[in-house]
């Protein structure tokens, strides 16, 4: 039994001891299918690395690669699949790799050697073989696509007008054609050629200066393009501007230079975007004027007209429409269309809109003219054809288009016309009635600074509150102490009155106790402080520093001693006595609430 | 003794130098009359330019006078260019809010730039400021309702210290009291609003046909939107020669100052 458990034991970790033991098993390919293509065809380039036996793959390089811009990478991807198999006596076999595959459009032909891949598997460096890749010239490399316009062609091979040639990269302006006449559409287009892997996203054209020119730009919604050969070498040519100009002088035009930037690289984290601007030069442009003799009025390009009114009676005064449309090919803002003056009916300015193609490198469009009728006497109105003469730059020659005669009736007393509103091709001008006349008299004041600015504005705008609050607090004041000298009157009464009534009662004692407290009263309400326990010279002293005059101090004192000593000697004191001391007591206490304190 | 003849001297040439001053005044005077009479004569004989010019020549000489500022809007109506017509009628209202025939003159401005604008391109609009101040205080200048605060003012104060220390207080006292308070409050609000209080910023007019308003101060920089000649709204910002405009709308952006016009006087002059 035990036997048997160590050849379990053996059989099941030898093959792990053994499998760890030993070096990975690395194989590194480079390969390419088919390896002999033409220009513009695809092929298929595989790099690959597989490690058996568990190794860690750090890296794997094509570095050639990058060497050839030629080679247009079309699409990479990347794949690193790992598997684990089981085998009884085997152990558990790991087996990883990476694969890149690139999809390389060629577009220079050439032999393209490419060195050795390089994996890094483990801290080891393995390599493949060399690979070597052929390129035979195409045979629709040098024409362009469907577009008229965007053929640069093989015409650029010999003479590359309209560029200055540049390596890596240039702009070409192609004008078509190159004499034309006045009023006659030019297709101006602007090709960036480049041997480089732009980013199409990062493609920023400049317009070139046109002036001399009405343009009309069609927008370049997505970059496309097509392979050309220039000067032996393939580039990619991409349309990055298009304009249909119309000249609008004779004589020598320049379209200016045009310029774009773009990216160059940043295809993974470890390659950063290059950025390159490139200015491409002017192009000259001969404009000749109409064949003579020229119609009046004839405008560039191919036209029809036709008119119509949206009713055919109306009442007098009340207003029908009529309606011409002039449809073709052509700038059509040059057109002018006039309506003849039509007897016994108004005419008002016309409403004008415009609607424009861009087709197959035509511009075309339609104008709409809207004229209001008012017809001011009745019976029937006729609006004469409509001419609109043009000439067709293909056919060089004039044409004629005209609408036919329409005719409206209106019916109803007939209506004075009214000049205030505008006839038809009377020129603008601003009206003068409606603003009166200018006036004759002014004062001519000078920048006044305004009220609120003043220096004594503030000051009497603070005035009353300020004033107020003065007023607020002297009251207040003014209320304190009347309040006091009314409480120190009320309890001079009552002394006054309880003096009355121990009189009354014949209590001297009692008597003389009241009057004593009511010329201390009266000496404590006026000085503001209590001087009931002073002795008598110390409140002579006082008084007469408080300037109280010398007869009211000598007759308070004298009171107040006299009444001192009745206090103490009470039964000597006659009711007489004591009315008589009431009477100076009063008289005292006048003098006192009377009298002016020095300052 | 050598400074008593100097006193005596100063004596005998103050005269000499105040009768300078005063003849330099009437000079000054009748040359800013002189302008404004030919100024008046050109517009007469339908020679708006040089009425406009010598009009200018008086805003530019300091004169800040409504009935100027009427001439030389008429003038640019008359020529037919309604926005800086619009920004001088604007002007005389401010320094004349009850100008009646300034404010028909500004509406009859602002139709006429709108009917030239709508024949050209269908339809046309001019945004003009609509706020509620503007309504309440729009017929008041801004010194009367200074000298209305004061008199309220008085009057509120006065009526408050009577009926605080007062022995009587009757009902004509507390109905002077409510109303000189209502007024005062009045008057302070309307002030403010005038004084710009209310606003962020001066007000302004458009005076290009469109006035392109741009993310930043750059005529390199993104273009948000456009005014149209004639749009009033309230310069928010400056820098260098570009101010930043936001029109009664509530669109805004930066546009070179030189498109703009100030309706206060004191910011310029166009």
């Amino acid at each position: 039994m035990r036997f048997l458990t160590l050849a379990f034991v053996a059989m099941t970790v030898l093959p792990w001891a053994t499998t760890a033991a030993a070096a990975p098993e690395v194989t590194v390919t480079l390969a390419a299918a088919p390896t002999e293509v033409r220009v513009g065809e695809p092929t298929r380039l595989e790099v690959q690395v597989r490690v058996r036996g568990g190794g860690r793959i750090q890296n794997l390089e094509l570095s050639d690669l990058k060497k050839y811009p030629e080679l247009e990478i079309i699409s990479h991807q990347t794949m690193r699949p790992m598997r684990f198999s089981f085998g009884f006596g085997s152990g558990v076999q790991k087996e990883s790799s990476i694969t890149n595959v690139y999809v390389l459009r060629p577009t220079v032909a050439g032999t393209y050697e490419f060195a050795p891949a390089v994996a890094k598997v483990d801290g080891k460096v393995y390599r493949s073989g060399p690979l070597t890749l052929v390129v035979h010239p195409g045979a629709g490399d040098v024409s362009g696509g469907a577009d008229p316009a965007a053929a640069p062609g093989a015409a650029v091979e010999s003479e590359l007008s309209g560029a200055r040639y540049d390596e890596r990269a240039f702009l070409r302006t192609v004008v078509e054609p190159d004499e034309v006449y006045i009023g006659q559409q030019l297709n101006v287009t602007v090709y960036l050629y480049t041997r480089l892997r732009l980013s199409p996203q990062s493609v920023i054209p400049g317009k070139p200066s046109m002036d001399g020119f009405w343009v009309h730009d069609e927008p370049i919604t997505s970059l496309q393009s097509q392979t050309v050969q220039v000067m032996g070498a393939n580039y990619r040519a991409y349309v990055v501007q298009r304009s249909a100009a119309f000249p609008q002088r004779s004589g020598e035009l320049t379209i200016g230079p045009p310029k774009v930037t773009f990216d160059v690289g940043g295809g993974s984290l470890f390659d950063a975007p290059e950025r390159v601007q490139r200015v491409g030069v002017p192009v000259t442009v001969d404009v000749k004027p109409l064949p003579s003799p020229a119609p009046a009025g004839a405008v560039v390009g191919k036209y029809t007209v036709r008119a119509w009114l949206d009713r055919t009676t109306a009442d007098t005064g009340d207003a029908v429409t009529l309606r011409v449309d002039a449809a073709g090919l052509g700038n059509v803002q040059d057109l002018r269309i006039q309506v003849p003056p039509i007897v016994g009916v108004r005419t008002l300015q016309p409403a004008i809109r415009d609607q424009r193609r861009f087709q197959d490198g035509k511009l075309s469009g339609t104008r709409s003219w809207e004229w209001i009728l008012i017809p001011e006497a009745p019976g029937e109105h006729k609006v004469p054809p409509i001419e609109l003469h043009f000439f067709d730059p293909d056919t060089e020659e004039y044409g004629v288009a005209s609408t036919a005669a329409l005719t409206f009736t209106s019916s109803g007393a007939a209506r004075p016309p009214q000049p205030a509103i505008e006839p038809v091709d009377a020129p603008s001008k601003p009206s003068t009635a409606a603003f009166g006349p200018i006036r004759m008299y002014s004062a001519l004041m000078r920048d006044e600074t305004p009220v609120r600015d003043r220096g004594w504005f503030v000051w009497l705008l603070a005035f009353p509150p300020a004033l107020f609050v003065l007023l607020m607090l002297g009251a207040g004041a003014l209320r304190r102490r009347e309040q006091r000298s009314a409480t120190a009157g009320a309890v001079q009464r009552q002394l006054i009155r309880s003096a009355e009534n121990a009189l009354q009662a014949n209590d001297p004692r009692s008597f003389y106790d009241r009057i004593v407290g009511s010329i201390t009263h009266a000496l404590d309400s006026r000085l503001d402080e209590p001087v009931g326990g002073l002795p008598h010279a110390q409140l002579r002293t006082r008084l007469v520093a408080e300037g109280f005059d010398d007869d009211l101090v000598q007759r308070v004192i004298n009171e107040l001693e006299g009444a001192d000593f009745a206090r103490f000697a009470a039964s000597g004191v006659s009711k007489d006595e004591m009315e008589r001391c009431h009477q100076r007591t009063a008289a005292i206490v006048e003098r006192i609430q009377r009298s002016r304190r020095k300052k | 003794m050598i400074r008593a003849w100097y006193v005596a001297l100063a004596i005998l040439l103050a005269p000499a130098g105040g009768a300078a001053q005063r003849a330099e005044r009437v000079a000054g005077a009748s040359s800013l009359t002189g302008i404004f009479e030919a100024a008046n004569v050109a517009a007469s004989r339908g020679d708006h330019l040089g009425a406009i010019s010598n009009f200018r020549k008086l805003t530019e000489a300091g004169v800040h006078d409504p009935d100027v500022y009427f001439n030389l809007a008429t003038s640019f109506a008359q020529s037919g260019d309604y926005p800086r017509a619009i920004l001088n009628y604007e002007r005389a209202l401010t320094l004349r809010p009850g100008d009646s025939k300034a404010s028909e003159n500004l509406r009859a401005a602002e139709k006429a730039l709108e009917e030239q604008r709508a024949e050209a391109e269908g339809e046309a609009m001019i945004q003009r400021s609509s706020s509620l101040s503007d309504a309440v205080y729009g017929g008041l200048s801004e010194d009367r309702l200074a000298i209305a605060l004061l008199v309220a003012n008085l009057l509120f104060f006065v009526g408050l210290g009577w009926a605080s220390i007062g022995r009587r207080r009757n009902g004509w006292l507390y109905a002077l009291l409510v109303s000189s308070g209502v007024a005062l409050l009045f008057c302070a609000l309307g002030l403010g609003a005038k004084a710009g209080m209310l606003r962020d910023g001066p007000r302004a007019v458009a005076l290009g046909e469109r006035v392109v308003l741009r993310e930043g101060p750059d005529p390199r920089a993104q273009v948000r939107g456009e005014a149209r000649g004639g749009d009033r709204g309230e310069i928010v910002d400056r820098d260098r020669d570009f101010v930043k405009l936001r029109v009664v709308n509530g669109l805004e952006g930066w546009t070179p100052s030189a498109g703009i016009g100030f309706i206060d006087p004191d910011h310029g002059v166009h």
